[in-house]
């Protein structure tokens, strides 16, 4: 992968330019921080023309490596304030790859607020903007069916925004397509979707025709390649509980661990979890005739996603995850399956984050704007963004905006972005990357219900304070690693417990890029990652203040083990003492 | 002693044929006091793989004593997120 493609949205020009010495040696997460990092002022408008949205596939991407398709994308986040990167699955990375392309930099802003365009990205690795002003307003699925129109029988991978990026919502996300063409995957968090919009661009069409890259020594990657599927088939986790159940399996087990947020934070059990839970929503879904078991993008071993399906047997909304059913569910009193997978589709078809949509319900629930579990009420209610009423225009812009709004002062926000499914009081180690994370509340960031709750990577209580701040450490450096050479967060459940598939990892970059990957290079390239992110946050104004839990967590007991987060300052100040070390040793002090 | 016994995920089939307790994959079950998690695991016939255990939504390891009235519950390795 050699080179960028630079898309400006003012002049509608479209570039391609090989790979800037400066970031020859980042890719994925890395790439996308590095690009931001080095071109957009931390100072900027997140949705004016200095602002600019990287896509970029990680070093795996348009190989065969097992779990490598994911895609990175970044911007200034106009939800956090700070570098947003967000990480999907779907087929573009692999695409984007295979035609030769590092990154796809969306630069400036369209002259015309009312102009729509599309990217096109041709078989031979070349862009050109079409006008597309019919796409105004459509939803995700509709978007993505005009595009196919336009396309033909070409075969191509999609990158949509809903009309909630085109109206600048701060809870926007970007949709890709899946293997079977469905627009259902989702770089959901931090406004992404908004920052798109503002440019005027509603899709990206990448012809999925390339052919899958060279490596440097085939043989080498064959074997590391082998190594690595081997050992995601053998561990439990990634073998047989993520296929089987999807990623809600997860809703019993922190339930029964008092960490499943309720009602906006209010509970740490939900009394209704079985009728939502992922072995319920596996139940319900055979029953129908859904697929219970595919990957979100080729190349996948562990195929955790699924197909919601209605009484018909009809597509509702991808199987509905976990943390999408708990924000939709449990956190707004929500036990109807059919209800929460109807919420689901609709923060699909409006293009929302259905995390922070969840959590945003929630608080307006806690307002006592809807009563608790009304699902149909939220379905009006989020209809009401682009129909443009009053608290629509509220909502649009996430929990924290709607809370401030509506006088709650239980506001579950760390740098104004919502929490996922896991409260932080009682499971205290996703609490410190909540609070350090440079993505705002997070829990991909540095995924600590590993040791906390699972039993993966060994054991650290989840109650105590002890540890937490090491574990989310290593985590975040880890994830930062694996969104960077594309892999799926959940291949770290294997690797935490097996050597051979942290080995399998740097064997198989080593043999594809012919240089040589250490297990220390790899946590040097985490490290790189979240030091061009946290240097470009403190540009962009934050301080150690920022890195704190929301103030009623402090004191707030949750039950059922009236918990409260006693992690210290000066843990959470620990988190990030590898950035002066790895900035020195980068050269680097502060963003453009 | 009586406790409550749940089993989640691929170790629902092992819930015993006994009365129902406070959710779809929970039951009632009968002890000897002083029973651990390792000897419900036993008596059980689950397989023989990892598994995460909570006493009243505690993580414990399986030399872990019960106590009457209590709520045991057993999970095979799962995650997500």
């Amino acid at each position: 992968m050699a080179d960028i493609m630079r898309v400006n949205m003012s002049d509608l020009s479209v570039k391609k330019e090989p790979l800037a010495a400066k970031y020859a040696k980042f890719v994925g997460r890395a790439l996308t921080d590095a690009i931001i990092f080095n071109e957009v002022p931390p100072k900027s408008d997140p949705l004016g023309a200095q602002n600019k949205l990287v896509f970029a596939p990680g070093l795996f991407g348009g190989t065969t490596a097992p779990n490598g398709g994911r895609i990175s994308v970044g911007a200034k986040s106009p939800l956090t304030g700070g570098l947003k990167e967000s990480n999907a699955g779907g087929q573009v990375a692999h695409a984007l790859a295979k035609l030769g392309l590092a990154a796809v930099v969306i630069e400036g802003k369209a002259a015309d607020p009312a102009a729509r365009y599309v990217l096109d990205i041709d078989g031979a690795g070349n862009g050109s903007l079409m006008r597309a002003d019919e796409l105004a307003g459509l939803q995700t699925y509709e978007t993505a069916a005009k595009m196919r129109e336009f396309k033909g029988d070409a075969k191509v991978a999609l990158v949509t925004i809903g009309p909630a990026g085109e109206l600048g919502a701060k809870a926007a996300g970007i949709a890709f397509s899946d293997p079977k063409e469905y627009q259902n995957r989702w770089a959901g968090r931090g406004g992404l979707g908004a920052v798109m919009g503002s440019k005027g661009l509603k899709g990206i069409a990448v012809a999925a025709t390339g052919a899958g890259l060279e490596h440097a020594d085939k043989d080498a990657f064959i074997a590391a390649v082998r190594k690595f599927s081997t050992a995601l088939k053998e561990h439990p986790v990634t073998g047989q509980g993520l296929p089987t159940y999807g990623t809600n399996v997860l809703a019993n087990i922190i339930n029964e661990a008092g960490g499943y947020p309720t009602r906006n934070f209010s509970d740490g059990r939900f009394a209704g979890v079985e009728n939502v839970s992922g072995e319920t929503m596996r139940e319900i879904t055979v029953a129908r005739g859904g697929d219970v078991k595919h990957g979100c993008h080729t190349g996948c071993v562990i195929q955790c996603s699924r197909y919601y399906v209605d009484k018909d047997g009809k597509y509702v909304t991808k199987g509905v995850e976990y943390e999408g059913a708990w924000a939709l569910g449990a956190d707004c009193g929500i036990d109807d399956m059919d209800g929460i997978a109807a919420l689901d589709r609709k923060c699909s078809d409006l293009g929302l984050d259905t995390i922070e949509m969840g959590a945003t319900l929630g608080v307006y629930m806690e307002a006592g704007k809807l009563a608790w579990g009304d699902w149909k009420g939220a379905l009006a209610a989020l209809d009401g963004i682009v129909t443009g009423s009053a608290d629509g225009k509220v909502l649009r812009d996430g929990a924290e905006a709607t809370g401030k709004a509506f006088g709650v002062t239980r506001i579950p926000t760390v740098k104004h972005q919502a929490m996922p499914a896991y409260d932080p009081r009682p499971i205290q180690g996703i609490g410190v990357t909540y609070a350090t994370s440079t993505q705002g509340a997070d829990h991909t960031a540095g995924y600590s219900i590993t040791s906390n709750v699972l039993g993966v990577g060994g054991t650290v209580d989840p109650l105590k304070p002890e540890g937490q701040a090491a574990l989310s450490q290593g985590l975040q450096i880890a994830t930062g690693m694996l969104d960077s050479f594309g892999l799926c967060i959940f291949v770290a459940f294997a690797v935490l417990d097996n050597p051979a598939a942290f080995e399998a990892i740097y064997e198989m970059a080593s043999a594809h890029t012919g240089d040589t990957w250490t297990a220390d290079d790899l946590m040097m390239l985490g490290k790189q990652a979240l030091t061009m992110e946290r240097l470009y946050n403190e540009a962009a104004g934050f301080t150690a203040a920022d890195d704190r839990m929301p103030s009623f967590m402090l004191t707030e007991k949750l039950p059922p083990h009236d918990a409260v987060f006693t992690v210290s300052d000066a843990d959470l100040d620990s988190v990030f003492d590898f950035v002066p070390e790895t900035a020195k040793a980068m050269g680097i002090s502060k963003p453009v | 002693m009586r406790i409550e016994l749940a089993l989640f995920a691929s170790l629902e089939p092992y819930l015993p044929d006994s009365e129902p307790g406070s959710g779809r994959r929970t039951r009632m079950i009968d002890l000897p006091d002083g029973t651990t998690v390792g000897e419900v695991v036993a008596r059980l016939g689950l397989p023989d793989q990892p598994r995460v255990c909570f006493i009243d939504g505690r993580g414990v390891k399986e030399d872990a004593t019960i106590a009457g009235g209590s709520r045991l519950a057993i999970f095979p390795p799962v995650a997500g997120g």
